[in-house]
């Protein structure tokens, strides 16, 4: 699995690497690492992603624009929204936007892992 | 429009013991909430998240960098420099923020955060009383001011 994450937090960013890397989902490869949507479009150009975790409260691009763009250039990504915006109604516009599943935050390391089984599998 | 209910402070509360609880399975002890001063003494770590759309003012979380040491090395971190102390107080108060609009409203809108560093007190922006909570994590102290206030 190549594995993009977007977060503007570098603590996010390092545990969600960390958490995947450990083993338990297989072999993963993290192709890019992006502060903000439009360094996650980048590194989506150079290195086709099979899956994205994907912020939403970023500067420059946040997650909810960067979604359709992302999904433009590589239609077969399957983004996890992993956000504090938990009402509601972000989450369904995020994934009308065509993300395949949201993780809150604050999260576990076990509910990470759980949810990209889950969207690798396709049960979402 | 209403101000601030006993229930959305309690909102905030919770999201505070959630936040450590579900990141690193230990609960903080909630050791006080009360009516603050407009200057704040805060600790030297500061994660400030500014609020517009139906709330306008702010959410301010502030730790000593030695509890957002231990918060990082629980989570396996080995970077524990500054930037990233400040990273880590600017990411609490931007989760404390975004799950404060499940209660208070999507229409809610949140900045990404800003952190500053120092224990030079913190002015409250709206209120002449912010809302301060005050917590023990892990021994150490800690806290977050909630300064906000209703437009319209």
């Amino acid at each position: 699995m190549k594995l993009l994450v977007v977060d503007d937090s570098n603590m996010v960013r390092s545990r969600i690497a960390r958490i995947v890397q450990a083993g338990v989902l297989g072999e993963v490869t993290i192709v890019g690492l992006a502060r903000n949507g439009e360094e996650a479009l980048r590194a989506a150009r150079l290195a086709p992603p099979d899956v994205v975790t994907m912020d939403l409260t970023m500067p420059e691009m946040d997650g909810l624009a960067c979604i359709p763009s992302l999904l433009a250039i590589h239609p077969g990504a399957n983004i996890l929204v992993i956000s504090a915006l938990t009402d509601k109604s972000t989450a369904i516009r995020a994934l009308r936007l065509g993300a395949r599943g949201f993780l809150p935050k604050p999260f576990g390391d076990d509910a990470l892992r759980s949810a990209l089984q889950d969207l690798m599998d396709h049960r979402i | 429009m209403a101000a601030l209910k006993e229930t959305d402070l309690r909102m905030f509360v919770d999201s505070v013991r959630r936040y450590f609880d579900v990141t690193c399975r230990m609960s903080p002890e909630i050791t006080a909430a009360y009516l603050g001063t407009d200057a704040l003494a805060t600790h030297d770590f500061n994660g400030v998240v500014s609020f517009s759309g139906r709330f306008s003012g702010q959410v301010i979380v502030s730790l000593p960098g030695v509890a957002l040491r231990e918060l990082l090395l629980m989570q396996r971190e080995t970077d524990l420099s500054e930037a990233n102390l400040l990273d880590a107080v600017g990411e609490i108060a931007n989760t404390l923020a975004g799950n404060a609009r499940q209660a208070l409203g999507s229409s809610l809108e949140i900045s990404v955060p800003s952190t500053v560093r120092g224990r030079a007190g913190r002015p409250a922006r709206v209120r002449k009383h912010p809302y301060v909570i005050t917590f023990r994590w892990n021994t150490y102290p800690g806290l977050v001011c909630v300064d906000l206030e209703p437009l319209g």
